[in-house]
């Protein structure tokens, strides 16, 4: 192409579509659902609107919140990005004026990336659903695959008491134990995952159930 | 400063009206003459030219002839009238005015309405505050109310009070209790004669109704815009 | 204690006679004001973050393969593999003339990521030359790390952003989908509030090799000396074969110029605005001397010249014009981050940073405005009102 009057300015498209289209911008990191129209739907396809809260642990009780969820979790909040004042969005589901269900999503970090991991549950606090929102792997076919996510379902925070994040042990009846990891090579994922629903759990116990489940 | 003998004098006013074409003469060769501390009051059929007579009268309107003296001075000498302006500086000085309408500003209070003359213009020798004078009408304990909260008789005692913060010499009545019930009315009415008599203000009064008529000094009756009694 | 009571004063109780009417006006004056003051800290703001943006890119003159802009990007919106490229020896070229004191390279790849987003997405490196970028860039700051440990190590250097969304630190992994080529992280920067924070630096050695780009860069960055003449400098770069010189101030000038249709249009509207609003002053006003034709009359019998009566009807739109203006710029403050969605949201390109820059002197400057539209839309209602005569206003209600 031959240069133009304006090169420059020619030029200056170049530069910002580049910019536009290669950099983008990272919005800031929550755990908010993509589309929640959307989402809240598929799963709760018996609903009819949903509200959503934002809460944080910092603006709920401070550090001593924070204790009683890093004893809960059986480990403490790490690095730059799980802090106290990182903010939950959590998703309550209606239909008509019924409350009938819960969603809330959590960041963990992955092998390689952040992973988004989301829960839908119900009014006790009983997995309905579960799956990967974010995740980068290898193997990622395999974790995203519904029939990993089926084998959260029916459990509860009850269940994940039993399973030590840090060492991946399950003890007494936990039904966590019989969860299994369908890409063995990226085991440091689905332990990730398995971290991220116990936190999940907790959170929504401590924000949404009134702590139901606190040992 | 030596007393007048007429704060007052007209001689052959004449008012004719344009209306388009038509030309209606409101007020024939009236002459008349008023002394200071009078108590005047003008009767007669509607259409019998009396308010335009008060008005001319009164500054708020000039004549299309004749000649005006108010204080000792011309008004008006059957040639130009005096501007807006002009007659406004009269006016100040020399009348208070009340209608049959009460015309207090709703938004302030009696006492506020009572001094609302002082906001334009304050004449040496005025009061300070506006207490004395409602006092002396009765209105003590509403100086704080708005109109709203007022009955009629008293929205027009509050007016006359307005009328006379700035210490006029002649106070202007025109129908002052067309819209009050007959008691109120007498109340007024004797509100006037009081003022007559104890301060000797001089008041023209416009009314149709006799009784209130009857409590002035003397009465003239109009007809057809020329003075017949 | 004497009691007094003064025009403003009635002027003030006044306006309370009809509050919905008196609110209704001084909120649409509000309004206007708010878009009036909006669009001045915007004409201030936009231009400061633009001039941040640019800045902040550390060179005044990129230089670039020579292509149909268009074209490449369009390549890669579908690909990510549209590139031109520059042979690396245009560097040598450069630094020939001496106005220019520093360059840098820099190759930018992209790759598909199935795993990005809903359906996938573009992931892309920007391979950096860790000798001479830092110094082109030496606002940028390390929360964690620093820059790579060697030209050819499979490393990466995060923005703040990039970092947050995948969770990474320093010693985290990261892996470069299609290629399956992992990198460790060598470095978080901080927040510089550019683009930065969204970029994922690479060892363009290593960038160059592993894409099979020996040789090749899509951009140079070049510092120019302080007392060149940049103008004079691009015009001798013009003369390299197949390269397209950017230079930012025509990016910004570009950039400007797009932006300058756009406030023209919102100026335009701002002052439709306040056109509106002044009517709706005048129409209250108006409406509030006819009404009170009579008690006018009165006051002028009272004693009251002309221009008291002037006075006191100009004192009211004074009063709805000062209200209005407090609203429009409480409402410029309170929603000046809705206000910063919506111009986002009306723009082709917006920098970061702040895009409205409100102070206490374009407040007074708003409040200016409306103020002097305002006393000139109130002298007409005054002035009708002025020129009532007691006789006509009384006499109006009849016999």
């Amino acid at each position: 192409m031959k240069n133009s009057r304006h090169p420059a300015a020619r030029s200056a498209w170049a530069v910002l579509l580049s910019l536009l289209v290669a950099i983008p911008l990272f919005p800031a990191v929550g755990c908010d659902l993509n589309d929640p129209d959307r989402d809240v739907k598929r799963l709760f396809p018996e609903s009819t609107g949903y509200r959503t809260l934002y809460v944080s642990v910092a603006g709920k009780g401070g550090p001593e919140l924070l204790h009683q969820i890093e004893a809960r979790l059986g480990d403490s909040f790490k690095g730059l990005y799980e802090t106290a004042d990182v903010p939950y969005t959590m998703y309550q589901v209606y239909k008509g004026k019924d409350l009938i269900g819960y969603i809330h999503g959590v960041n963990q970090k992955g092998r390689y990336g952040g992973l988004q991991v989301f829960l839908a549950l119900d009014l006790q606090g009983n997995i309905r659903s579960f799956y990967f929102q974010k995740l980068t792997s290898q193997v990622a076919k395999l974790l995203r695959d519904p029939s990993f996510g089926r084998q959260f379902e029916g459990l509860n925070l009850k269940d994940f008491y039993g399973y030590n994040v840090t060492t991946a042990a399950t003890r007494g009846e936990s039904r966590v134990a019989a969860i299994r990891n369908p890409a063995p090579q990226a085991e440091d994922d689905f332990r990730a995952a398995l971290r991220a629903v116990k936190k999940n759990l907790i959170l929504v116990d401590e924000f949404l159930l009134g702590n139901r489940y606190k040992e | 400063m030596s007393r007048q003998t007429s704060v007052l004098e007209a001689q052959n006013l004449t008012k004719i009206y344009r209306r388009g074409s038509e030309e209606i003469l409101a007020l024939d060769n009236v002459s008349l003459v008023v002394r200071p501390g009078e108590f005047l009051s003008f009767v007669g059929p509607s259409g019998s030219g009396k308010t335009t007579l008060i008005n001319i009268l009164g500054g708020l309107d000039n004549a299309t002839s004749g000649r005006l003296k108010v204080g000792g001075r011309m008004i008006f000498d059957g040639r130009k009238g005096l501007s807006e302006s002009e007659l406004t500086r009269i006016r100040r000085q020399v009348f208070g005015y009340i209608f049959q309408k009460f015309y207090l500003v709703p938004t302030l209070t009696v006492e506020e309405n009572v001094l609302l003359p002082f906001a334009f213009f304050k004449k040496p020798g005025s009061p300070d505050g506006a207490l004395g004078l409602l006092k002396s009408l009765g209105l003590e304990k509403r100086t704080r109310h708005r109109p709203a909260e007022l009955s009629g008789g008293e929205m027009q005692r509050v007016a006359i009070a307005r009328a006379l913060i700035n210490k006029p010499e002649i106070l202007l009545a025109d129908e002052p209790t067309g819209n009050l019930d007959s008691k109120r009315s007498e109340e007024i009415g004797h509100v006037l004669k009081s003022l007559n008599q104890k301060e000797g203000l001089t008041i023209l009064l416009v009314t149709h109704n006799a009784a209130l008529a009857r409590m002035a000094q003397r009465t003239i009756t109009l007809r057809d815009g020329r003075i017949s009694s | 204690m004497a009691r007094r009571i003064n025009v403003y004063q009635v002027a003030v109780k006044n306006l309370f006679r009809k509050k919905t009417r008196s609110a209704l006006t001084v909120l649409g004056i509000g309004l206007s004001a708010w878009v009036l003051l909006s669009l001045l800290g915007f004409n201030r703001g936009y231009e400061a973050a633009l001039n941040k943006d640019i800045d902040n890119m550390g060179f005044q003159v990129l230089v670039a393969a020579k292509g149909c802009p268009y074209e490449a990007a369009t390549l890669m919106l579908k690909g990510g593999t549209g590139l031109r490229y520059m042979n690396e020896s245009v560097i040598r070229d450069i630094l020939r003339h001496p106005e220019v004191e520093k360059v840098t390279p820099m190759l930018m790849q992209a790759v598909f990521d199935p795993n990005k987003g809903e359906s996938g997405g573009l992931s892309a490196y920007l391979g950096v030359d860790p000798a001479t970028f830092p110094a082109l860039k030496s606002y940028l700051k390390f929360k964690q790390g620093g820059w790579f440990t060697d030209t050819q190590a499979h490393e990466a250097v995060m923005g703040y952003e990039a970092a947050e969304l995948e969770q990474r630190e320093v010693g985290d992994l990261l892996l470069i989908p299609e290629k399956n080529i992992e990198l460790k992280v060598a470095g978080v920067l901080t927040r510089s509030g550019t683009q930065d924070d969204g970029t994922i630096f690479v060892p363009l050695r290593m960038l160059q090799k592993e894409f099979g780009q020996e040789g090749r860069v899509t951009a140079v960055g070049i510092k120019v000396d302080r007392r060149a003449d940049i103008t004079a400098l691009e015009n001798k770069l013009y003369d390299l074969p197949d390269v397209q010189v950017v230079s930012m101030a025509q990016v910004k000038e570009t950039i400007m110029s797009l932006v300058s249709t756009a406030k023209v249009m919102v100026l335009s509207i701002a002052l439709i605005a306040i056109l509106i609003a002044m009517l709706g002053v005048v129409n209250t006003i108006l409406m509030s001397v006819i009404e009170r034709y009579q008690e006018i009359g009165i006051i002028k019998s009272m004693g009251a010249m002309p221009w008291d009566v002037f006075r006191m009807i100009w004192t009211e739109t004074v009063i709805l014009c000062l209200l209005g203006g407090g609203v429009g710029i409480g409402f410029s403050v309170v929603l000046s981050k809705i206000t910063d969605i919506l111009i986002r949201r009306l723009l082709p390109y917006t920098p970061t940073g702040s895009l409205v820059a409100v102070d206490s002197g374009l407040a007074f400057l708003t409040i200016g405005v409306i103020l002097g539209i305002g006393l000139v839309s109130g002298v007409y209602p005054a002035w009708r009102a002025s020129r009532v005569r007691p006789l006509e206003s009384i006499r109006s209600e009849g016999e």
